[in-house]
C-alpha cells in the first residue's frame, strides 16, 4: 500500500501536478485529508493569524480541537493592517510563528502570495470549491467565508418608518454624528467604497463625508454601540454582526438595499515555514470541509461559498442574496492607496 | 514672690496614651521668676507634661492654670489651645524654619502679635543681641548650626517677652562642652529678664546646676520635689538617690535608733535629726561624702576597707573599695591617690547617711 | 565589577534606543530592517502632528493638577488629621494602583459614557436633559488617568508630609500662630517642593500613558503621542518612521521633566535628612472629620467601587441598552471569556513572568545596588544612570525600540516569554533599584563593617548581615515588580507571540473586537485573579518582612 502510494506520488510529480496534492486522502469523520494525522497530534499545536473577533475565533478553534484533542490551537487576533505588518515583520526577521492566516483584505491576500508566503496545499476539500473563490494556481488560498455589508439600525431607537430603505437614504443630513463605518483597514470597507462609488458616484461620499461618520475596527463595537444608542445607523453593516446579534436577543433590524449588499472573501490560507505543517493541513482539511465551514458559521454566523453549507444560524444563504463584488479585483486594489487616503481624512485619523 | 499667683499651676494631671497612663496625678507650682526643672529617665512624663501645659497634649484629668487663667480643666472640659495661651517654648529639635531667615524665625512670634514694624524689628534686635546673634539676622537658616539653631530658637522664645518659658531638653543636640556654656548663658538669661521657667531635662548635673527647684519624675509620677541641695543631700527613695547623683545604696536593716545593720554586721551611724521607721532596708550614701584616710583611726564612725579599683576621671578619682559590708563607690579629689590593694580607712558623717 | 555590570544593562537598556533613533531616521521602505535610506523627514514631519502634541500636553497637564490635587488632599487627611478608620483608609489608597488605569477607562466608559453611561442613564431619569458627563473628551481621559495615577501622587506627597518635623508646626503654634496661620506661613512652604517634585514626577507619567487614552480617545478621534504611535503601527505598511519620531520626541520630553524633578527634590527639599522617621503628629479636627472621611470614601468609590460595580453590571448584560430593564442578564460573558483561555494562557503566563521577573530582578537589583551604593567601584555613578534610564522612556516606545532591537537579532526569541521577560527586567529595574536603595542608605555601613572586624568573610558578611537586614527592602522590591509585571502593558501590546500573551495585552485586544460585556467579563476575571493572588502573596511576604522590624 505504501510503495503503491510512494509510487503514484512519484508519477503525479514527474506529470507536474499539484505540489502537495496527495492521492490517497484519509477519510475523516466527515472530511478528507492529506495530513499525517498521528504526526500532527505529536507537532502538538496550531497558531493561526486571523482578523475575526476573539470569542468566535475561540470557538472555532475549540470545535476543531474537540475533533483533534491532541492539537492544542492558539490564536492572535489583530486589525488587518496590524496582522499584515506584524507577519511581515516577523517573516522578515526569520520568525515562523504561525501556520494559518485569515485575511479579509484580498490586496494582502496577493501581496502575500506574490512573495510567496502563502505554503501551497491542495486540499481534497477544495473540489467542493468553485473556481473563482481558491487562488490560481490551486492550494494557496480559498475564501473561509463570504462576508457582505448593508445598513442597521436600533429599531428601538430609530423608528422603522424613518429608517433608511436604500444606500442612498443614508445620506439624509439627519444622521451627521450618528453613523459608524469601518476603519480603513477593513477589506470590506474597501469594496463597499468601491462597489458604491461604482453605483453612485464619487458624490455619494463627498456627500456622506458630510455626516461625520466614526471608524471602528470591529463590527462588534459598531453593533453595540447601535444597540446602546450612541449611533444611530451602521453604515457597512456586516451580516455576521447582524446575525450575532440577532441571536444575543438584541434589537436591531438589517436593511437589504435593492441595490445589493458590497462583498468580499474572508481568505484562509496555510503560511509557508509555519511551525506545525501537518497540523496545519489537518485543520485546512477540516474547516474547508461541511463541518469545518459549518462550524465557522456558527461560532462567527459567517456565510460559507460551498453550496452544501447551511446558513449561518438564523441567516440566510449567501446565494439568496444580491451580492455586490469588485469585476476586476486588480483595478480593485489599484484604488487601494485612494481609499485609504480619502477614508483616513473623513474619519479624523490624521 | 509674696502672695502672688504662681505663674504655672498644675493639679492632679493625667494624660494617657491609649491604655498607657503617661502621665499621672502630677501637681505642683512654679513661682513667679522661679526655674523649676523637671528630670526624670526618658518615658518618664517629663515632656508630656511640659507639652501639656503648652496645649500640645490633651489631657485626660486634672487643671493647669497660668497666672491664674485656668488653661485646662477636666471639670470644666475647657482646654484653651496652645495658641492663646500665652507661653512660649523651645523645642528640643529647635523647630527652626529652614525656609526663612533668622530675622524671620524670630520675628514671627512679633507679627503675630501685629506688632508695628520699628518695634518688630527693635525686639528681634534685642533678642538676638542677647543671644550673640545679631550678625546673622540675614542668614537663610538652613544654613545655621547646630548650636547657632538653638540660640535663634531661644531668640525666637523670648522675642516678644513671655512670662513663661518652657523648655524641652534644650540641651541635648549639643556637644558636652557647648552644653557646659549654655546652660550658663541660658540661666543668665532668665535670671537677667526675670522669666518663669519650666525646664525638662535628663541630664542630672544640668538639673542640679540651673534650677531653683527641682521636680525628680519616674514612670509618670512625682518622685521628689525640692531645690537641688535637699534633692541631693536627702533622697527620699531609691531611684531619686541612684538617678541624681552618685549613690551607694547599701541594703540591711535597722538595728536600733541609732544604728543600721548593714551586711557582715558592718554598723553604721544614723543621724539623730531623722529618726527612722525602723522598716527601711537600704541606707543612701553619696559616693562623693565618702572620705578616705591611709592611716588606720580607731575613731568611731570609721570602717576599714581595701582598694579595689582605681579609676582616672580628671576631675575626680572613682574608687572601688572592698569593705565587710561588700564593695563600695568612692569619689575623691584628683590629688588623693591610693594604690589598687592599699588598706584605707572610710570615714563619713552619720548626716550623710539617709535612710529609704 | 562595574564593567561587565555597565556592559550588561547597557546592552540591555540602550540598544533598543539605538534601533530607535534608527528607525527615526528612516526616510525610506518602512518594512525595511536596517533603513535602506537615512533622512530627517520623519522628524520634519514632527509638525504635522502639532495637533496630537497639543492633546498630549492638554491632557497630560489637566490629568497632573487633578492628580495631585487628590493626592495633596488626600496625604493631608490621612497623614495629619484624626479621622476614624484612618489605618483602613490608607491601605485601600492602594487599590487603584492594583485596578490599572485599563480597566479603570473601561469602566469608566460604561460608568459615563454619552447618552448610556449608567450617570447619565441616571441623570436622564432624573429629568435632566442631555449629557451630564461625557467620559469620551479630553478631560474624561484626564480624569480616569488622575483616579488611578491620584495615589502615586498621594504615597509621594505623604511621604514628604511624614518628613517634616511637627515641632515646626507647633513652635509656631505656641508663638500665638492660630491653625490656618500655621497652615500658611509654615507648613505649606515646607511640603512644597515635595509636591512640586510629585507634580513633575506625575507630569512625566501622563505624557507616556496609554490605557486611558487608547479606551477614552479614540472613539472619539482625540489621539495623544502614545496612541498615535499605536495607530501608526496598525496600517500596512505601517507607518514606523512617524512612530519612532514621536517616540523619540516624547522620550526627549519625559527625560527633561524627569531631571526636572530630580533637580526640585535635591535642590528645593527642606526635608531634614536627620534619618529620623517623624511621627507626624495628627491634628484633631472636630465635627469636620466626618466631611473628610467622606472626601476619603468619596475617593475610594470613584476608583474602586464604582468601575467595579459598573463593570459587573455589564458583564452579566447580554448586550448594553439605554433602559437597563430592557436588558437581558447572562452569565454567557462569562462562559465565552473562559472559553476563550482568557484565564488560561494569559493568566499564567503572566504570573510566571511576574515570579520569573521578579525574583531576579530582585537579585539583580541586589548587586546593582551593592555597586552603586556600597562599594568604591569606579563609574558607579555611570551605572546607575544607565540602570535608571528606562524610566525616562514611555513604555510604548520602549516596546517599539525593543520589538525591533530583538526581532532582529539572531536569537530566536522573538515571540517567547523570554523576550518579554527581558523587556521587563529592563523596565522594571529602576523601580526594585528605588525601592531598594531607599532601604539601603538606611542601613548603617556599621553594621556590615562589624561583621568584617569579627572575621567573616565579605560572602558570609552578606549572607549573615546585609541580606537579613536588606530583607524588608528586598521584599517590598519583589512585590512592586511582581505587580507591574503582572499589569504591565505597553511594553507587551508590541512583543506579544501568540504562545506569550500576557493580561493587559489581551484584555485590550479583546476589547477591541468583543462587545463591551464580554471586555467586563474578562477585565473582572482577570483583575479578580490577579488581586487575589496578589492578597496571598502579601499576606505571605509580608510575615516574611516583618521579622527585620
Amino acid at each position: 500500500m505504501r510503495g503503491l502510494a510512494t509510487g503514484l506520488a512519484l508519477a503525479a510529480m514527474l506529470l507536474g501536478g499539484p505540489a502537495s496534492a496527495c492521492d490517497n486522502p484519509r477519510q475523516m469523520p466527515g472530511f478528507k485529508t492529506c495530513a499525517d494525522v498521528a504526526k500532527a497530534e505529536r507537532e502538538g499545536g496550531l497558531v493561526v493569524y486571523t482578523t475575526d473577533p476573539e470569542d468566535g475565533t475561540a470557538q472555532l478553534l475549540a470545535a476543531f480541537h474537540q475533533a483533534f484533542p491532541g492539537v492544542s490551537t492558539n490564536y492572535i487576533r489583530l486589525q488587518a493592517g496590524a496582522l499584515y505588518a506584524k507577519l511581515m515583520s516577523e517573516r522578515q526577521a526569520h520568525s515562523y510563528l504561525v501556520d494559518a492566516i485569515e485575511l479579509s483584505d484580498m490586496g494582502f491576500v496577493l501581496d502575500f502570495q506574490k512573495r510567496g508566503g502563502y505554503a501551497q496545499y491542495v486540499s481534497p476539500e477544495m473540489t467542493a470549491y468553485n473556481a473563482q473563490y481558491k487562488s490560481q494556481p490551486e492550494g494557496f488560498w480559498t475564501w473561509g467565508a463570504v462576508i457582505m455589508a448593508a445598513i442597521a439600525y436600533n429599531p428601538k431607537i430609530v423608528p422603522p418608518d424613518q429608517a433608511p430603505k436604500t444606500w442612498q437614504d443614508v445620506l439624509d443630513p439627519k444622521w451627521t454624528d450618528g453613523v459608524s463605518v469601518k476603519v480603513s483597514n477593513s477589506g470590506l470597507e474597501h469594496e463597499t467604497w468601491f462597489e458604491l462609488r461604482r453605483l453612485y458616484g464619487e458624490e455619494y461620499w463627498t456627500k456622506f463625508a458630510e455626516l461625520k461618520p466614526r471608524a471602528f475596527d470591529s463590527y462588534v463595537q459598531q453593533y453595540d454601540r447601535a444597540v446602546n444608542g450612541q449611533d444611530k445607523i451602521i453604515h457597512t453593516a456586516q451580516y455576521s454582526g447582524y446575525l450575532q446579534f440577532k441571536a444575543k436577543g438584541a434589537p436591531i433590524a438589517f436593511v437589504y438595499p435593492d441595490a445589493g449588499l458590497p462583498a468580499g472573501p474572508e481568505v484562509w490560507g496555510l503560511v509557508a515555514d509555519g511551525p506545525h505543517p501537518e497540523a496545519a493541513r489537518l485543520y485546512m482539511d477540516w474547516f474547508l470541509s461541511v463541518g469545518g465551514q459549518k462550524a465557522y458559521g456558527d461560532a462567527l454566523f459567517l456565510n460559507s461559498v460551498r453550496a452544501d453549507v447551511p446558513p449561518p444560524p438564523g441567516g440566510v444563504q449567501a446565494s439568496q442574496l444580491k451580492l455586490l463584488f469588485p469585476a476586476d479585483w486588480q483595478t480593485f486594489l489599484a484604488s487601494r492607496t485612494q481609499f485609504a487616503r480619502f477614508w483616513d481624512k473623513m474619519t479624523g485619523l490624521r | 514672690m509674696s502672695g502672688e499667683a504662681p505663674r504655672i499651676e498644675v493639679e492632679g494631671l493625667g494624660v494617657r496614651y491609649a491604655e498607657v497612663a503617661a502621665v499621672e496625678g502630677v501637681g505642683f507650682a512654679v513661682a513667679r521668676g522661679e526655674l523649676v526643672t523637671l528630670l526624670g529617665p526618658s518615658g518618664c512624663g517629663k515632656t508630656t507634661t511640659l507639652r501639656a501645659i503648652a496645649g500640645l497634649e490633651q489631657p485626660s484629668a486634672g487643671n493647669i492654670r497660668l497666672a491664674g487663667r485656668t488653661v485646662y480643666s477636666a471639670a470644666e472640659r475647657r482646654n484653651v489651645p496652645a495658641e492663646r495661651r500665652g507661653v512660649s517654648m523651645v523645642f528640643q529639635s529647635y523647630a527652626i524654619w529652614p525656609h526663612m531667615t533668622v530675622f524671620e524665625n524670630v520675628a514671627y512670634g512679633l507679627r503675630v502679635r501685629r506688632l508695628a514694624k520699628a518695634e518688630i524689628e527693635r525686639s528681634v534686635g534685642r533678642a538676638l543681641d542677647l543671644v550673640q546673634m545679631q550678625a546673622l539676622a540675614g542668614r537663610p537658616a538652613s544654613r545655621l548650626s547646630g548650636g547657632q539653631q538653638q540660640r535663634v530658637a531661644v531668640a525666637r522664645a523670648i522675642a516678644f517677652e513671655p512670662e513663661v518659658l518652657l523648655f524641652d531638653e534644650p540641651l541635648s543636640n549639643l556637644d558636652a562642652r557647648l552644653r557646659a556654656a549654655m546652660r550658663l548663658e541660658l540661666r543668665e538669661l532668665q535670671r537677667r529678664l526675670g522669666i518663669t521657667a519650666l525646664y525638662v531635662t535628663h541630664d542630672q548635673e544640668e538639673a542640679l546646676a540651673i534650677s531653683d527647684r527641682v521636680i525628680v519624675m519616674n514612670a509618670g509620677r512625682i518622685e521628689q520635689e525640692g531645690t537641688p541641695e535637699e534633692i541631693y543631700a536627702r533622697p527620699c527613695s531609691r531611684f531619686v538617690a541612684d538617678f541624681v547623683g552618685a549613690a551607694n545604696l547599701i541594703p540591711g536593716r535597722v538595728r536600733d535608733i541609732g544604728h543600721f545593720e548593714a551586711a557582715g554586721g558592718l554598723l553604721l551611724p544614723l543621724p539623730s535629726s531623722r529618726p527612722p521607721r525602723g522598716d527601711e532596708t537600704t541606707l543612701a550614701l553619696r559616693t562623693a561624702y565618702i572620705t578616705l584616710l591611709a592611716d588606720a583611726t580607731q575613731a568611731p564612725d570609721t570602717a576599714r576597707g581595701v582598694i579595689h579599683r582605681r579609676m582616672f576621671h580628671g576631675d575626680f578619682i572613682q574608687y572601688v573599695v572592698d569593705w565587710p559590708a561588700g564593695q563600695l563607690i568612692v569619689r575623691r579629689p584628683p590629688t588623693e591617690l591610693f594604690a589598687e590593694g592599699a588598706a584605707v580607712t572610710i570615714a563619713f558623717a552619720p548626716e550623710h547617711c539617709v535612710l529609704l | 565589577m562595574t564593567a561587565p555590570a555597565l556592559l550588561l544593562c547597557g546592552c540591555l537598556v540602550l540598544y533598543p534606543v539605538f534601533f530607535l533613533l534608527q528607525e527615526s531616521l528612516n526616510a525610506g521602505d518602512p518594512m525595511q530592517f536596517p533603513p535602506l535610506q537615512y533622512g530627517l523627514d520623519n522628524f520634519r514631519a514632527i509638525p504635522d502632528d502639532a495637533r496630537v502634541i497639543g492633546n498630549t500636553a492638554l491632557v497630560a497637564l489637566l490629568a497632573t493638577g487633578m492628580a495631585i490635587a487628590f493626592g495633596f488632599v488626600l496625604a493631608w487627611i490621612l497623614t495629619r488629621t484624626v479621622i476614624p478608620g484612618r489605618r483602613l483608609l490608607e491601605r485601600l489608597m492602594e487599590l487603584p494602583y492594583y485596578m490599572t488605569p485599563l480597566v479603570g477607562a473601561l469602566a469608566w466608559g460604561v460608568l459615563a459614557g454619552p447618552k448610556t453611561g449608567f450617570i447619565n442613564q441616571l441623570w436622564h431619569a432624573l429629568g435632566g436633559g442631555g449629557d451630564l458627563v461625557n467620559v469620551y473628551s479630553p478631560l474624561g481621559i484626564a480624569w480616569v488617568m488622575a483616579l488611578f495615577e491620584g495615589t502615586v501622587a498621594f504615597v509621594m506627597i505623604a511621604a514628604a508630609m511624614k518628613s517634616m518635623d511637627p515641632s515646626l508646626e507647633e513652635s509656631s503654634r505656641v508663638l500665638g500662630a492660630g491653625k490656618l496661620r500655621t497652615t500658611l506661613m509654615v507648613t505649606l512652604p515646607l511640603v512644597a517642593p515635595g509636591v512640586l517634585s510629585a507634580a513633575v514626577f506625575v507630569f512625566a507619567e501622563m505624557l507616556g500613558a496609554f490605557a486611558a487614552a487608547f479606551v477614552l480617545g479614540i472613539p472619539g478621534r482625540f489621539f495623544v503621542i502614545t496612541t498615535a504611535i499605536w495607530e501608526a503601527t496598525l496600517s500596512y505598511p505601517p507607518d514606523y518612521g512617524r512612530a519612532a519620531a514621536l517616540g523619540l520626541s516624547l522620550f526627549a520630553v519625559m527625560l527633561l521633566t524627569l531631571s526636572l524633578a530630580r533637580l526640585i527634590m535635591r535642590r528645593g527639599s527642606f526635608a531634614t535628612i536627620s534619618g529620623k522617621a517623624f511621627r507626624p503628629r495628627a491634628v484633631s479636627v472636630g465635627r469636620l472629620r466626618w466631611a473628610l472621611l467622606a472626601i476619603c470614601w468619596a475617593y475610594v468609590a470613584l476608583a474602586v467601587i464604582l468601575p467595579l460595580a459598573a463593570l459587573l453590571l455589564t458583564s452579566l448584560q447580554s448586550f448594553a441598552t439605554v433602559f437597563l430593564a430592557q436588558s437581558r442578564f447572562t452569565f454567557d460573558n462569562y462562559r465565552a471569556a473562559l472559553q476563550m483561555g482568557a484565564l488560561g494562557l494569559a493568566f499564567t503566563n503572566s504570573l510566571i513572568l511576574g515570579l520569573a521577573v521578579a525574583s531576579i530582578g530582585a537579585l539583580v537589583t541586589f548587586v546593582l545596588v551593592w555597586i552603586i551604593y556600597r562599594s568604591r567601584a569606579p563609574g558607579r555613578g555611570l551605572l546607575e544612570y544607565v540602570v535608571m534610564f528606562p524610566q525616562a522612556v514611555p513604555r510604548m516606545v520602549f516596546g517599539l525600540g525593543l520589538l525591533w532591537a530583538w526581532v532582529n537579532i539572531p536569537l530566536p526569541i522573538y515571540g517567547t516569554l523570554w523576550l518579554l521577560g527581558l523587556a521587563y527586567l529592563t523596565v522594571f529595574l529602576p523601580l526594585g533599584l528605588r525601592t531598594l536603595a531607599g532601604v539601603v542608605l538606611q542601613v548603617d555601613r556599621g553594621l556590615e563593617e562589624c561583621a568584617r572586624v569579627c572575621g567573616a568573610s565579605w560572602a558570609r558578611q552578606m549572607r549573615t548581615v546585609t541580606l537579613p537586614l536588606l530583607r524588608p527592602g528586598l521584599v517590598a522590591a519583589w512585590v512592586l515588580v511582581f505587580i507591574a509585571s503582572v499589569r504591565e502593558l505597553g511594553v507587551s501590546i508590541f512583543l506579544m507571540g501568540p504562545n506569550s500573551k500576557v493580561i493587559a495585552p489581551a484584555i485590550v485586544n479583546a476589547w477591541l473586537s468583543s462587545s463591551a460585556g464580554l471586555s467586563s467579563a474578562m477585565a473582572l476575571l482577570q483583575t479578580g485573579t490577579v488581586f487575589a493572588g496578589l492578597v496571598l502573596l502579601l499576606v505571605l511576604f509580608r510575615s516574611l518582612g516583618r521579622e527585620t522590624a
